[in-house]
């Protein structure tokens, strides 16, 4: 039994493991795109900090 | 009009108006992508020869759109910022890469996997899918130049014209399903006042467009912002904004 035939108890029957994962994996791609906004703004931010306090010195 | 253009360019401006706008662009993509979700998973119908597997189209497609829009609009806006000079439209056009690069990877990932029920393979060296890979190689060749100078200018001044050069790939995959007999299907949506599809069907497509769009818009803004704090790192305004005095 392939994997397709093993989830087709999911909403959308034969079809749901196709569904679900072309949504799986574009939801992963956008969440990853927020990660690394939110990641890069707090880095952006704490290297500033660091660069005026180092030349305040 | 001219004014207001040149006020946009300032990158304080530039910064504070990133800042206002974001609410308005999350705020608008929640609401779309919820009721497009809801619309296409739920309510829409199955179709009637491909069944379920059709309800991969409400992110194949807006997806597959946006790869485009946002290279067409990388390349305009890195062009204005080549020839002018313009520093904010090398940050947008820089920004957008990444983001674009994203979509396009969407669109293949959720093509091989409808392609895999619909054709029995996951991929086929078709006209329209081989111009698809082609505009990724394009979008992170650009990345990768625009990270490979020290300096942003010429970093901008280089991938701006790749980016340009680019650009012949654009009309290559919207018309590769009329130019060569493709295995991928044609446009449903090739003339909007008579559309090919159940109206069921074609709103989730439509709200799914525009809530990919407010995405665009929200990541570029969410990004744009630091990049400009980068860039400005030794002006007066962004010390006074980072440090909060």
């Amino acid at each position: 039994m392939t994997l397709a035939e093993t989830l087709s108890y999911l909403p959308y029957g034969k079809y749901a493991f196709y569904i679900w994962l072309s949504y799986g994996v574009t939801f992963l791609v956008i969440a990853e795109l927020f990660v690394r906004a939110s990641r890069n703004h707090k880095k952006v931010h704490f290297d500033l900090k660091n660069k005026y306090a180092r030349e305040d010195d | 009009m001219w004014k207001w253009i040149q006020k946009l360019a300032s990158p304080k401006v530039f910064f504070e108006t990133t800042n206002k706008l974001i609410p308005w662009f999350l705020w608008p993509f929640i609401g779309l992508i919820l009721l497009g979700l809801y619309w296409g998973l739920v309510v829409a119908p199955a179709d009637y020869q491909q069944g379920e597997s059709f309800r991969i189209m409400y992110i194949h497609v807006p997806s597959a759109w946006m790869s485009m829009l946002v290279y067409f609009i990388m390349a305009v806006v890195g062009g204005i910022g080549l020839i002018w000079q313009i520093k904010m439209a090398q940050v947008v056009a820089k920004v957008s890469a990444p983001i674009g690069a994203s979509f396009t990877l969407i669109a293949l990932a959720t093509g091989a996997i409808w392609g895999k029920p619909m054709w029995g393979a996951w991929w086929v060296w078709d006209a329209r899918l081989t111009s698809e890979l082609i505009l990724l190689f394009l979008y992170l060749a650009y990345i990768s130049l625009n990270n490979a100078f020290d300096d942003p200018k010429t970093a901008s001044k280089a991938s701006s014209i790749l980016a340009i050069v680019g650009l012949v790939n654009l009309p290559i995959i919207h018309y590769s399903v009329k130019w060569w007999n493709t295995l991928h299907q044609g446009s449903i949506l090739e003339d909007i006042s008579k559309p090919s599809v159940h109206p069921d069907m074609l709103w989730p497509l439509l709200i799914m467009v525009f809530a990919f769009q407010f995405l665009y818009g929200l990541l570029l803004l969410l990004n744009a912002r630091d990049e400009i704090l980068v860039r400005e790192q030794n002006s007066r305004w962004v010390r006074e904004l980072v440090t909060g005095e």
